[in-house]
């Protein structure tokens, strides 16, 4: 298989404390991955280097090809419709409909008014909030609000889906539940990357675990079957 | 079709979410380029009223007493093949004489006691459109002045520079007072934008993880600074010509400066749309000010 993400010998600092340390790492394309490590480990500086939100003081990244390191600032966008992000505060917009938040990405890239109607309403069936879509968010569960986070980070296709701390505010059933939706949405061919500090995700996937320890990658394992 | 409708829909969205600090932009906006509009106006009026008043200006060529005839013809021939010269019109002495006694009844009897007629022939010169600033006028007069058989050349030199003068401060007034006024309308939409960037920085920061370009982020900013200016500028045009009809009923009311009314007017259509395209142009330099200065990004 081919590797999707690659990091080389990257580093990063911030305030002269070593966020990331000589982590070197592949992620094959199709693979779930999960990124361990408590709050301050450097799961999150990873992950926004990936989309190019931050930079790394020393290493190289490549995503799907592309050198994020050597990216200019008007490539970055084009990265980002790539790469799908889910966020633990999920990122909703307060005043737009579950629909009209879903269709954002879609909207940004200029996709046509029937593809975005059919795209939109897909990823929400996907997610099995569908019958929500002309609620505003604050109107749904905050098991449901990670749901349309996630619709809006597959809606149009991304290779890659980030999650950090996906579940940080959920109960444990949500918690299955959203962990169920990733892994199927990686059985439909897209590369995830799950961070999360809370060790109990474990027990619903079975996949390559990465484990971050104030910015050393320590340990790489792979648990469950068929992996 | 729905990314123009999205764009649109968010500046619009942002004036409606800060409608206070909007108000209040276009309100102040309208006041300063009110102040603008104010000396734009007296100037434009002014150069106008100079322009119509230069026209009735007429040079008086008088001539020596006695001048043979063919002297005369000769100089008239010479007054009207002149590239500058427009019209030229010849009162002979008697006609001279008869346009005093018909000007002044009561004084005419003065030029009785004096026998023979003491008023010279003259030519009434229109000068050509072209040639009548203050500086022509004087070129061409010190010129004709030193013509065989010319007496005396006369016109209203220093009023006709006096008026010049004051259309000249006039307008360096209107540009110095534009100019800054126009800075502080930038800067009051720029703030404005500020706002409206600093109230949605969490939905900037999402359109960015979502692949938003630049651009994109910030059509609905420059839009709503457009809008803001062309707004303001409208508003100031109303609140001018509130202002300039009122002063007009004044005048005709009191009856002070009649004839004034027939001479002054308000700004054309054109120019009332350039105003309010100007004003947009202000809107948008305001918003990319802030954008400049705040950055989406870091708002």
């Amino acid at each position: 298989m081919d590797a999707i993400i690659q990091l080389i010998h990257v580093s990063k600092w911030h305030d002269r404390k070593a966020a990331l340390s000589d982590v070197t790492v592949e992620i094959e394309k199709e693979e779930f991955v999960l990124l361990m490590g408590s709050s301050g480990a450097g799961k999150s500086t990873l992950l926004r280097m990936l989309i190019g939100e931050e930079q790394p003081d020393e290493g190289q990244i490549f995503v799907h090809g592309r050198n994020v390191t050597k990216l200019r600032p008007t490539e970055i966008p084009s990265l980002r419709r790539k790469v799908g992000a889910v966020f633990q505060e999920f990122r909703l917009l307060p005043k737009k409909s579950v629909f009209d938040n879903v269709a954002l990405p879609l909207i940004v890239q200029g996709t046509s008014e029937k593809d975005i109607r059919r795209k939109v309403t897909e990823a929400l069936r996907a997610v099995d909030v569908d019958h929500k879509k002309d609620q505003l968010p604050n109107s749904l569960s905050t098991g449901e609000q990670q749901r349309v986070c996630i619709a809006r980070a597959i809606v149009n296709g991304p290779v890659v889906l980030l999650a950090d701390e996906p579940t940080g505010n959920l109960d444990p059933e949500r918690t299955r539940e959203i962990m169920e939706l990733f892994k199927l949405i990686n059985a439909r061919g897209t590369t995830v990357i799950v961070a999360t500090h809370d060790p109990h995700v474990l027990n619903h996937v079975n996949r390559r675990v990465l484990t971050l320890v104030q910015g050393v990658l320590l340990s790489e394992r792979r648990i469950g079957q068929g992996v | 079709m729905r990314r123009l409708f999205y764009l649109v829909r968010e500046a619009w969205a942002n004036m409606r979410t800060n409608r206070t600090t909007t108000i209040v932009a276009v309100l102040t906006t309208a006041f300063t380029l009110a102040c603008v509009g104010i000396f734009l106006l007296l100037y434009v009026n002014l150069r106008n009223a100079a322009g119509s008043l230069q026209e009735d200006v007429k040079v008086m060529v008088y001539l020596e007493d006695r001048l043979p005839r063919e002297r005369v013809q000769e100089l008239e021939r010479t007054l009207k093949i002149d590239r500058m010269v427009a019209e030229v019109f010849f009162i002979s002495k008697e006609q001279a004489l008869g346009e005093f006694r018909v000007q002044f009844p009561s004084e005419s009897h003065l030029l009785e006691g004096l026998g023979e007629n003491p008023l010279p022939a003259s030519f009434v010169v229109t000068l050509a459109p072209n040639f009548r600033s203050p500086d022509a006028m004087k070129g061409w007069v010190e010129r004709v002045q030193t013509m065989e058989g010319v007496a005396k050349v006369d016109y209203n030199q220093e009023w006709l520079s006096l008026l010049a003068e004051l259309i000249g401060y006039i307008e360096l007034a209107a540009i110095g007072v534009g100019f800054l006024l126009s800075a502080a309308a930038v800067t009051i939409i720029g703030n404005t934008i500020r706002l409206a960037l600093l109230a949605r920085r969490e939905e900037i920061e999402i359109l960015r993880s979502i692949g938003a370009t630049r651009t994109f982020i910030r059509i609905p900013y420059f839009l709503e600074g457009a809008v803001l200016g062309a707004c303001g500028s409208a508003l100031s045009l109303g609140i001018l010509k509130f202002a300039f009809e009122l002063f007009r009923q004044q005048i005709q009311l009191t009856g002070r400066f009649s004839g004034i009314e027939g001479m002054i007017s308000f700004f054309p259509l054109s120019v009332c749309l350039a105003l309010v395209i100007a004003g947009m142009g202000l809107g948008f330099a305001g918003s990319v000010v802030s954008l400049l200065r705040v950055g989406e990004g870091r708002a």
